[in-house]
């Protein structure tokens, strides 16, 4: 009876320690999606942080230690880098970093993590821009006008 | 979306779209207002001051809210 107890307990030990071990470490095997508390995490570890999005975009404002590497000159890019190295990818709101997320792992690349809410929603330190709303500056227009600003990527 | 809201509003509210990749007069424009992603939709009164900015995915309600707080 003590022996069945032991072996229960054991196995309940190695049970509880699995889960842990799964879940503090999510997206280890082959990364995938990543909230703002994961990506910090990736940071603090050195991840290779690439930006997809356009110049322009960049230098208005994005997260410390990110590389610059816009869609249309990902692939080219992504040739000069080690597919076995961590990759960890952002754009605006994610639709771009899945896409380039998506190539990266069919050009073989064993680990990419994608920034799902993009750095619109990112909380962490953003360098080199201004904040969207902290000084709009007065148009002179004719009448209202509704501006979108918008890429073809 | 946009394009449906640009016939409904058209005579009130004027919608133009900027593409600030090969545009440089929306480059030049998305700096005056501080843009940082795209979409961002800014919405700007008659007087030539800026009512709202919607950044990300927004959803059709969020840009007529917009639209009538300016027209």
């Amino acid at each position: 009876m003590n022996r069945t107890k032991w072996i229960i307990l054991a196995l309940g030990t190695v049970l509880i320690a699995g889960v842990l071990i799964m879940l503090g470490s999510p997206g280890d095997d082959g990364g995938g999606l990543v909230d703002n508390a994961r990506m910090r995490e990736l940071l603090e570890d050195g991840v290779h942080l690439v930006d997809v999005r356009t110049a322009a975009e960049f230098e208005a404002g994005h997260i410390p230690g990110a590389e610059l590497v816009p869609l249309n000159v990902f692939e080219a890019a992504a040739a000069n880098w080690d597919p076995s190295e961590p990759i960890a990818l952002y754009c605006a709101t994610g639709s771009r970093s899945a896409e380039a997320a998506a190539l990266l792992r069919g050009l073989g690349f064993e680990t990419v993590y994608d920034l799902g809410a993009g750095i619109v929603q990112w909380d962490g330190e953003i360098v080199g821009g201004t904040a969207v709303a902290a000084a709009p500056t007065p148009v002179a227009t004719g009448g209202p006008v509704m501006y979108e600003f918008y890429t073809d990527w | 979306m946009v394009d449906r809201l640009t016939d409904e509003y058209e005579g009130v509210v004027e919608i133009r779209a900027m593409n600030v990749e090969n545009d440089a007069e929306a480059a030049r424009l998305a700096a005056d207002f501080r843009v940082q992603y795209v979409p961002t939709f800014v919405f700007v009164g008659a007087d030539g001051a800026t009512v709202e900015t919607l950044v990300g995915a927004v959803d059709e309600e969020d840009l007529r809210d917009a639209l009538d707080a300016i027209k």
